[in-house]
């Protein structure tokens, strides 16, 4: 078993701890975007029905995937547009870099993709001296910073407009000491244009690939995606094959809740629907497996794949929300990144980075049981003999203890008594790292069964 | 083996059962759909301009002109300054660009544009203002209807645009004027 101490979900988490106005102030930030997400989603009154359509379509989808994929790339070769297979991350990666070299290209824009993160194509082509911009505005500020993005849908939300604006001195020459995010904005945006208008080629996500059409939709706000896609003459799209569905009405579904859960917008400010290259160009996607394929041979973990990457769970998450996007050794992080990522996790600790509270899968617009998925996460690793460090010690103890009556009603008789003689510090030690931040419960003055007999038997 | 071929066999073992396609059967709201458009746009930073039609849009142009703005129109009937030109990089000192939409959605202040309207495609997002014109008629109650009505012939660019660029990237605090147009007004004709 391989374990590396520092990459622990707990570890990662104090570290973002230990400054406490910022864990409150990550936490809000979050939360704010939940208050949203709940006023867009109870402004329709067919929300509910609309999460079990997407959920039933993205099943149907699932279920009848190869035939879905194959009339994709039936449709797009009508279109005129060519079709890359990739099984894994790195084939992936050197398709990319093919169909750039063959151009020439010496510089791309690239808009939001987390499939491309999950590649991590950006240093392969950039060691192949093909120079990657990100013009997300947050994507663009973490790959100033060098640093991944700690959340789906706001990859910089981790940092304050005083560092962003530290960091856009340094990077993009603005004002020292200025803050605003409306001027930052405006530089980057001039920064950004520049990019766009001098780039020879540029990439995107997917948000919905539509099978009966050969068409794929990429959904921002900022307007990035298509201010890439349609200068240069070169386009190309990353698709996991998750991202298919059957026809338009399809996608419309899923156009309702994504942005609403995201960030509460009716819809995102731009859904663009390319079906084909633009006059004289060239559109290239590429569709890969990585790791989905296996995820759909197990049941439980095939309903991950329904996940249209909102964010919601993640905005919702009470363990996301206090220890922040870089502690769960996964490029994706919160419910969704345990649910797609703990089978990578060689700590063996963010299964267990979460309280199953549900709250997660009370959101997702296509009810990915997302609590579901982790709990079978833990099952998995424990199967697989990889319980992480001191769980695979007591936890078969605590199972045998808790099986026998006696022991059980033995000991927790002590434990009240306990706490009501002896003092909470000569008590704390026994509570573990439990007790590190919690205090002792009040003892009650009987057992349940006790009290059940008592007044209910 | 291809790795599609490989992607196909494993794709042989699907876990899932297989399921049937539901029905999408929701009620549209169709009560005061101008009047829902209207909400929506400005929910996403959109104005929309009710009354005058393309006279008032002429006579907004007009006075853009006159200030030595660059305008485009693609709208007919709608007179500007440039032309379309022979690259898409020209077009990146156009002050204001005037696009005909096709279809109008209510629940979210959305509206279709098909690239045959565009010149070149990167028209609406490069534009330092963008401004859509839409008939009455063509606002449709939700996203469900809108679907059958757009347009996206084979080989075809579409996109709906719901209000002017924004993000809220730098400490989630909303700028309006991200990569796109920094401001939208729609013409209801």
């Amino acid at each position: 078993m391989s374990t590396s101490t520092s990459n622990v979900h707990a570890h990662k988490a104090e570290i973002f701890c230990r400054d406490e106005s910022r864990v409150d102030w990550h936490s809000k930030a979050l939360w704010a975007l939940r208050e949203k997400r709940d006023r867009a989603a109870g402004s329709i009154p067919e929300w509910e029905q609309l999460r079990q359509i997407g959920s039933e379509m993205k099943l149907h989808t699932l279920s009848h995937l190869a035939d879905y994929l194959e009339k994709f790339e039936q449709n797009c070769i009508k279109n005129n547009i060519s079709v890359h297979w990739a099984k894994d991350g790195a084939e992936h990666n050197r398709i990319v870099h093919e169909i750039l070299a063959k151009h020439q290209v010496k510089k791309i824009v690239k808009s939001k993709s987390m499939l491309t993160e999950e590649c991590h194509m950006n240093p392969y082509l950039e060691e192949r001296g093909i120079e990657v911009i990100d013009t997300d505005l947050g994507e663009r500020i973490i790959q100033l910073a060098k640093m991944p993005p700690s959340h789906i849908v706001v990859p910089a939300i981790h940092m304050k407009k005083e560092e962003v604006g530290d960091l856009f001195h340094e990077k993009l020459g603005t004002d020292a000491g200025a803050s605003d995010p409306l001027y930052l904005t405006r530089a980057a945006r001039r920064h950004l244009r520049e990019q766009f208008l001098s780039a020879d080629a540029a990439m995107t996500g997917v948000n919905m690939a539509i099978a009966d059409k050969g068409a794929v939709v990429v959904c921002t706000n900022e307007g990035n995606a298509d201010m890439g896609a349609n200068l240069p003459k070169l386009q190309l799209h990353s698709m996991g094959i998750d991202k298919v569905v059957p026809d338009l009405d399809s996608a419309a579904v899923l156009l309702r809740t994504l942005a609403r859960n995201a960030t509460g917008q009716p819809i995102t400010t731009y859904s663009s629907f390319y079906r084909g290259p633009q006059d004289g160009g060239e559109m290239h996607v590429i569709i890969v497996d990585n790791g989905r394929t296996d995820m759909l041979k197990d049941k439980i973990l095939a309903e991950s794949l329904k996940c249209i990457r909102c964010g919601g769970c993640l905005n919702t998450c009470p363990v996301y929300r206090r220890s922040g996007g870089y502690s769960y050794n996964y490029t994706i992080p919160g419910p969704i990144g345990i649910a797609v990522g703990a089978q990578h996790d060689d700590t063996n600790s963010i299964a267990w980075a979460c309280t199953l509270c549900g709250s997660c899968s009370y959101v997702c617009p296509t009810k990915v049981p997302l609590d579901k998925i982790i709990h079978h996460h833990r099952r998995l690793k424990a199967e697989a003999g990889k319980l992480p460090y001191g769980k695979s010690n007591y936890m078969p103890l605590v199972g045998k203890f808790m099986a026998s009556e006696t022991a059980l009603n033995c000991s927790m008789a002590i434990a009240r008594t306990a706490l009501r003689m002896l003092p909470g510090s000569l008590l704390k030690p026994f509570s573990g790292a439990w007790g590190k931040y919690r205090e002792l419960p009040v003892a009650p003055n009987s057992s349940f069964e006790a009290w059940f007999k008592k007044n209910r038997g | 083996m291809s790795s599609k071929q490989e992607i196909f066999n494993a794709l042989k073992s699907v876990a899932i059962e297989p399921q049937p396609m539901p029905c999408f059967d929701i009620a549209p709201r169709i009560d005061d759909l101008v009047g829902q458009f209207e909400a929506n746009l400005t929910t996403v930073a959109g104005t929309l301009h009710r009354d005058g039609g393309l006279a008032n849009l002429q006579a907004t142009i007009d006075k853009h002109i006159a200030q030595g703005m660059q305008v485009i129109s693609m709208v007919d009937g709608i007179k500007g300054n440039r032309e379309v030109t022979a690259t898409a990089h020209e077009l990146r000192d156009i002050d204001y660009a005037v696009i005909p939409g096709d279809v109008g959605v209510a629940e979210n202040g959305a509206i279709w544009v098909n690239n045959k309207n565009l010149g070149h495609r990167v028209t609406p997002f490069i534009c330092e203002n963008l401004l859509l014109v839409i008939e009455a008629k063509s606002i449709v109650a939700n996203m469900h209807q809108a679907a059958n009505l757009i347009t996206l012939a084979p080989g075809e660019f579409g996109t709906y645009i719901a209000g002017p660029s924004k993000t809220a990237d730098i400490e989630q605090a909303l700028v309006v004027g991200a990569h796109g147009a920094c401001s939208l007004n729609v013409y209801l004709t």
